[in-house]
């Protein structure tokens, strides 16, 4: 299973991003191989409009069957998102990736989109 | 820290007379950002005095190279803007005119075109009366607010609320449901309607809690002026408790407000007896939303 993460930062201690389209790091988590891979998504900076979109075309390279983030994805973004089959939780704003990584293994987090 | 963002979906509600009543209040222990930029405000009630400006970058004009220009007028032929003009033998951009769709730089056979970013105005963080720090921007003519830029001011601000340890960053968003609204709620964490009883502003309120849906993001409402159509007001009322918003106040049309916004105060300053509380009691339940 690939699970992805919006994140502030890099590696396990990040925090996550609450922002989907605006997040500086998308963390990528194998659990297959166990590997933590990042993909830097911080040109999003120099994107006047539609952030969210930008982003969840980047997720949909990436492949992950989850997705795990803050508030988002906002309606354009979710358009995308839908048409991959991707589990989207949300309420990991304030974690850092290790316990949001965490909850969604004990099932805390919601289910969003 | 927490993130409470002040939206209204249409205009003139009284918005950033409920963020500068509120600033007033909590201006020991807040950063306040002014993510209105298309009309930024809060200046004329906060009298900042900017202690970091920044130059802010956004879109791209196309510019000739007088030098490299062949005069071969394909750029001035295809623009669709008519934004490029005859010069002596060669060509240039009537910058007012351009829309930076970038056309032209892919037709010059001589490479003689650019497409650098424009610098469409400054960004801010300031020392302001009330002792708290504002972040705000000011754009130059014709330029746009954007998601960008809200976002820049945003992660200014938290930044600062956290190396100045406040425990909270308001956030005085645009009207409507676009873009740099769609930034401003952005990992937020509560939101604060400022709604007024006519239609329009109801309809607005609609289409904004659709949005901020979206985003999960916990609501609450104040109706601002609640009495000059109390029968709009009972109606916003029920929808409020239908769709779970919790109702903060209901404010009385009053001239303070005009009083204040005249003198470049907050209300609290004009009338401290009665807005004082009023406001003290919004800020507290905005503080429990959750």
């Amino acid at each position: 299973m690939k699970i992805a993460f919006t994140s502030a930062g890099e590696g396990w201690d990040a925090l996550i991003d609450p922002r989907f389209g605006r997040t500086d790091f998308i963390l990528v988590y194998d659990e297959d191989t166990d590997t933590l891979t990042c993909a830097d998504n911080r040109e999003i900076k120099q994107v006047e409009h539609g952030a969210g979109p930008k982003t969840a075309e980047k997720i949909f390279e990436l492949k992950p069957q989850i997705l795990i983030t803050g508030n988002g994805p906002g309606g354009n973004a979710a358009a995308i998102l839908s048409k991959m089959n991707i589990k989207i939780l949300v309420g990991a704003g304030g974690m850092s990736i290790r316990e949001a990584y965490t909850a969604y293994q004990n099932n805390q987090l919601k289910e969003g989109a | 820290m927490k993130e409470i963002v002040c939206i209204s979906g249409k205009g003139g509600t009284g918005k950033s007379s409920v963020v500068s009543a509120l600033s007033w209040i909590a201006r020991e222990n807040l950063v306040v950002a002014d993510c209105d930029v298309d009309a930024a405000d809060l200046h004329l009630i906060f009298a900042p005095v900017a202690r970091q400006t920044e130059e802010f970058h956004s879109g791209i004009k196309a510019v000739i190279d007088p030098d490299k220009c062949i005069g071969c007028a394909l750029c001035a032929q295809k623009c669709r803007f008519d934004a490029i003009v005859k010069s002596g033998k060669i060509y240039e951009v009537q910058a007012l005119d351009c829309e930076g769709c970038g056309y032209c730089y892919h037709l010059c056979p001589a490479g003689a075109i650019t497409l650098p970013e424009q610098a469409v105005g400054q960004w801010y963080i300031s020392d302001t009366r009330f002792g708290c720090s504002l972040v705000h921007a000011r754009l130059g003519i014709g330029a746009d607010n954007s998601g960008k830029l809200v976002a820049k001011v945003k992660n200014e601000a938290k930044a600062l609320a956290q190396r100045e340890t406040k425990d909270f960053l308001l956030v005085d968003g645009s009207p409507g449901i676009g873009c740099p609204v769609i930034s401003s709620l952005s990992g937020a964490d509560a939101v604060l309607m400022v709604t007024e009883p006519s239609l329009s502003a109801q309809s607005d309120l609609q289409r904004l809690w659709e949005l901020i849906q979206k985003f999960r993001i916990p609501a609450a409402c104040i109706i601002n002026k609640a009495d000059i159509n109390p029968d709009i007001s009972v109606q916003i009322k029920k929808w409020l408790k239908k769709v779970g918003i919790r109702h903060l106040a209901d404010l009385d049309y009053d001239t303070d407000f005009q009083i204040a916004i005249t003198n470049g105060k907050s209300v609290t300053e004009v009338n401290y007896a009665k807005w004082h509380p009023i406001f003290t009691a919004i800020w507290d339940g905005l503080k429990e939303i959750q």
